[in-house]
């Protein structure tokens, strides 16, 4: 940005939050946070319409106001909208606001990358949207089960649209979830080992591990399902175990998915219960070490959602055990919300309410899943609305409880307090409207899931529960006319507005400043300090954060151990020393001249811009196959827009700083942009391996040794082999030339790389055209659908790569990348190029030998 | 100049490695036998490419457990899955 555009905006160079072009181009955390806030309740309010619509079609028990096709799209909108472009980007949102000033951050590691997220699912959900004008939108159900997620059941190109605004949702959170990884593991302020993040940033940093492993699973899904859509395999239409493949692979991702939805409401929990009740949560530590057991359990009973398939009894049963093993470690966290309650002083707050009505419904739907989960009564309940009850008492009880972070975090927000009086009223709507809504389901729970007709007997029950929808909706009116009217008029609130609040974010003022903090922040004998390097190691009092001052005043059942604590770790001399402090002011743009001077830029368009490219790509794809111009005319202006941008965004200049005295377990020595590579690609092992997983599983299916190889001759994918390997060993050779400072080394070697990528795509190309002439083709047989897909995707890879490669080496040309610290990006590149060649180390074998 | 030598052992030992592979399909072994085989050098020379060209022998451990722990993942979906129509 230049010097004038600076002067023109703030020191931040961004404008003012008054002008729009602010919010489109900011990567502020807290501006995004803010935008993912609104937008999501935009989706909230889009779902809510279309479950009122339901509501009022089952008032009587035969079908009335609502076409069938139309009844089974607002089914399926509804159930797709709340979960994936309502419920999570809520809880993100508050991630976003939150989480790097409850660690000491100044900001997420990437925050271009940050925006971008942003984007991506703001496009993501207007795709969504536009696919109802595009012949309806899918109508399958939530879980978009085979075969009916295939065209001859759902033909509309609007299905199609909506499963890739799935696909670019995930999208949207894998990138998310690596910000977040990196930043939570290496950006915590000093002393605030991981142990002692507040409860709230615990269940966040939790929830994005879970969305890393569990969405590359449902990006695998997504994948395989658009292309036999569009590109025509046939996985899921596949005899072989086609239709449990999609259950599988949903199924997989969508268990997880449970806790990710409300792990974000029980971190709120957590918070509201500390502050509202004047004490620590009892048993923090067995607290942790619940929701960690919780984390990693859930990657293991996603088979309980498939005990009416055609899967083994052995597996049904031990899915069982372990789905009622998942359930004691959620006893615990109950039992330790309820004993903080006994043992503090309660405090009646909007947040509190929420909060403690999110708890009550969340017992009452955990109670109700277990009979869920015990085989023979599985039997009886799915697919009926016992089953919509139990998700609703989990999935809406946990969305309670991020309602009451709305209120208990936007006097931090606005820097105003909402109105107390309309916050009560909003709950008592709520809370009545929900359980007159949901409870009467789990009387009438023989009426089948998904259909507009039931049996007159259940009439009463349904009518009561379509006014229950109505009070609830009505609650929402309540809200927002409350979060509105206090946005100008609420009282006017200072740093802290709640007694006993204790973590960071209550330590500055509200809204809190651009850089979050007055100084670095750091832990020292329990306490936030600022430390204020430019005045050479002044420390700054951090105010109410640890709450012990207020606490002192706290409900007398609170005892010295009991109270809130920031937990800090030791403040050590090193922590203080004067010359660390004046590199972290060069680094991290603290209040001081010679930061001012480098004016670090927070503005960037790419990230809108890209995810623009990927609306128009993706719509144009959805229709791809149509006999018109226009489909295919989208998708290529949106691939050049796509290119363009990310030119731009790779060439812009900003400025992403590094805290230079952090705590970084267990990822110390590795630097932000290297942690950030090798997590997205852990992300990407679980796409390949689920599509691996995809391939064994209908060979299994199938007959292992009946199977027929689809290449003829492995020598083909040999040479692959040979090529691959030997791109790999030139990048490392870039590595090297790089370090040495050798241009024409570095130029060299990269372009040895693309030549050998060319080599490889060249030869593949042939072998492929070969198989068409032969009448091979994507659809021809399952086994040569799993054969072009995964293969084509690992191609697809490549393709990424070499445009990497070739944009490295125009700037190599200009003398980029050398020594230390320029031969980094190099580094970064191999990590992802040898990846390519490490997944197709194991394509060779599985698809041209065995 | 030494971790270059490094780097072109490695290189040639796959190169081999990838030989072998389709050696071992040629050479009449059982079937299973032979997948065992096959497989277990795509595994050697993954982690080859792992631990030295991208370097994971020389990073903190913790990176190398990330990437042990999503191919446990992937391997969950996959044995769990595949065991349960046999």
């Amino acid at each position: 940005m230049t010097e004038d555009a600076h002067a023109e905006n703030g020191h931040d160079g961004l404008p003012p939050q008054t002008a729009v072009k602010r919010w489109l181009v900011t990567t502020n955390h807290k501006d995004v946070g803010i935008l993912y806030i609104v937008t999501s309740l935009f989706f909230l309010v889009f779902g809510g319409v279309l479950a009122l619509l339901m509501r009022v079609e089952l008032w009587t028990a035969t079908q009335t106001v609502i076409a069938p096709g139309a009844y089974n799209e607002t089914v399926s909108a509804h159930g797709l909208i709340m979960i994936f472009f309502f419920i999570s980007p809520f809880a993100f949102g508050f991630a976003n606001y939150v989480v790097p000033l409850q660690i000491g951050a100044e900001d997420l590691s990437f925050p271009r990358l940050n925006a971008l997220s942003y984007w991506l699912y703001l496009f993501s959900g207007l795709l969504f949207g536009t696919s109802f004008f595009l012949g309806g939108t899918f109508s399958g159900g939530w879980t978009m089960y085979a075969p009916l997620n295939m065209p001859a059941y759902t033909p509309t190109v609007g299905g199609t649209t909506a499963v890739l605004a799935l696909m670019l949702f995930v999208a949207s959170v894998t990138v998310s979830s690596v910000n977040f990884l990196t930043t939570m593991h290496r950006q915590r302020a000093e002393g605030l080992t991981t142990l002692k993040l507040p409860l709230f940033s615990w269940t966040i940093l939790l929830t994005v591990w879970m969305m890393l492993f569990a969405f590359a699973a449902l990006l695998a899904a997504l994948l395989i399902l658009a292309s036999d859509r569009i590109v025509g395999t046939v996985y899921f239409q596949a005899t072989e175990g086609g239709s449990l493949l999609w259950a599988h692979l949903f199924w997989f991702f969508g268990h997880p998915e449970v806790y990710i939805v409300f792990f974000p409401a029980l971190g709120i929990m957590a918070e509201c219960f500390q502050t509202f009740c004047g004490r620590r949560i009892v048993g923090r530590k067995w607290f942790i070490a619940a929701m960690v057991l919780v984390a990693i359990q859930s990657f293991f009973v996603w088979m309980h959602h498939m005990f009416l398939t055609a899967i083994s009894l052995e597996i049904k049963t031990l899915f069982m055990a372990t789905t009622i093993g998942i359930s004691l470690p959620f006893d615990l966290m109950v039992f330790a919300l309820i004993y903080t309650m006994v043992k503090g002083k309660i405090r009646y707050t909007t947040p509190f309410l929420f909060s403690f009505g999110a708890l009550v419904l969340f017992i009452i739907g955990g109670i109700t899943g277990v009979f869920l989960g015990a085989v023979v009564l599985d039997y009886e309940f799915r697919g009926t609305y016992w089953v919509v009850a139990h998700f609703h008492y989990v999935m809406v009880g946990g969305a309670t409880a991020l309602f009451g972070g709305l209120y208990y975090w936007y006097p931090k927000i606005t820097g105003r307090m909402y109105d107390e009086f309309l916050g009560k009223v909003h709950f008592v709507l709520y809370f009545v409207g929900f359980n007159l809504l949901y409870f009467p389901m789990f009387v009438a729970w023989e009426t089948p899931r998904r259909v507009f007709e039931y049996h007159q007997s259940f009439v009463a029950w349904h009518q009561l529960a379509s006014i229950g929808g109505f009070v609830l909706a009505a609650g929402f009116l309540v809200m927002f006319y409350n979060l509105y009217k206090s946005l100008f008029a609420g009282e006017e609130v200072d740093g802290n507005p709640w007694e006993y609040a204790s973590s960071a974010e209550w330590s500055v003022s509200s809204p809190p400043p651009f850089e979050n903090f007055p100084g670095l922040p750091s832990y020292g004998d329990g306490r936030l300090r600022f430390l204020t390097p430019g005045r050479g190691g002044e420390v700054a009092d951090g105010g109410t954060a640890t709450g012990d001052d207020a606490l002192d005043a706290a409900a007398d059942p609170a005892t010295e151990s009991d109270r809130p604590q920031s937990d800090g770790g030791t403040v050590t001399a090193e922590a203080a020393r004067p010359e660390i402090a004046r590199d972290e002011t060069a680094d991290t743009a603290l209040p001081d001249a010679e930061a001012e001077e480098e004016h670090p830029d927070h503005a960037s368009y790419w990230p809108l811009a890209i995810g623009l490219s990927a609306y128009v790509t993706f719509l144009g794809l959805s229709g791809i196959r149509m006999d018109t111009a226009m489909y295919p005319a989208l998708t290529g202006v949106g691939l050049v827009m796509g290119a363009f941008s990310f030119v731009g965004l790779g060439r812009e200049s900003f400025h992403v700083p590094e805290m230079a005295v952090a705590e970084r377990w267990p990822f110390e020595g590795v630097e932000n942009g290297k942690l950030g590579m090798w997590i997205f690609l852990a992300s990407d092992v679980v796409l390949f391996g689920s599509l691996i997983g995809s391939y064994v599983f209908i060979r299994v299916a199938y007959g292992w040794t009946a199977w027929h190889v689809v290449p003829h001759d492995p020598i083909p994918g040999l040479i692959n082999t040979y090529l691959l390997l030997t791109s790999s060993f030139t990048v490392v050779l870039a590595l090297v030339a790089a370090k040495r400072e050798s241009t024409r080394g570095l130029v060299a070697s990269l372009g040895a790389t693309v030549a050998f990528g060319v080599g490889f795509l060249y030869n593949k190309g042939i072998e492929w055209q070969e198989l068409f002439h032969e009448g091979t083709t994507v659809g021809s047989s399952v086994e040569a659908s799993t054969f072009f897909l995964t293969t084509g995707l690992h191609a697809a890879h490549v393709i990424i790569g070499l445009l990497i490669a070739l944009f490295m080496i125009a700037q190599a040309l200009k003398g980029a990348y050398l020594g230390e610290e320029g031969s980094r990006k190099v580094e970064y590149f191999g990590l992802y190029w040898h990846f390519v060649d490490i997944v197709w180390l194991f394509l060779f074998p599985l698809f041209y030998i065995l | 100049m030494r971790k270059i030598k490094l780097y072109t052992i490695i290189y040639v030992v796959l190169f081999v490695f990838a030989t072998v592979q389709v050696l071992v399909e040629f050479a009449g072994f059982d079937y299973w036998t032979g997948l065992v085989a096959i497989l277990a050098l795509s595994a050697v020379k993954a982690v080859l490419v792992a631990g030295y060209y991208q370097h994971l022998v020389h990073e903190p451990r913790s990176l190398t457990a990330l990437m042990v722990g999503s191919l446990f993942v992937a391997l969950v979906l996959t044995t769990a899955a595949a065991f349960s129509i046999m």
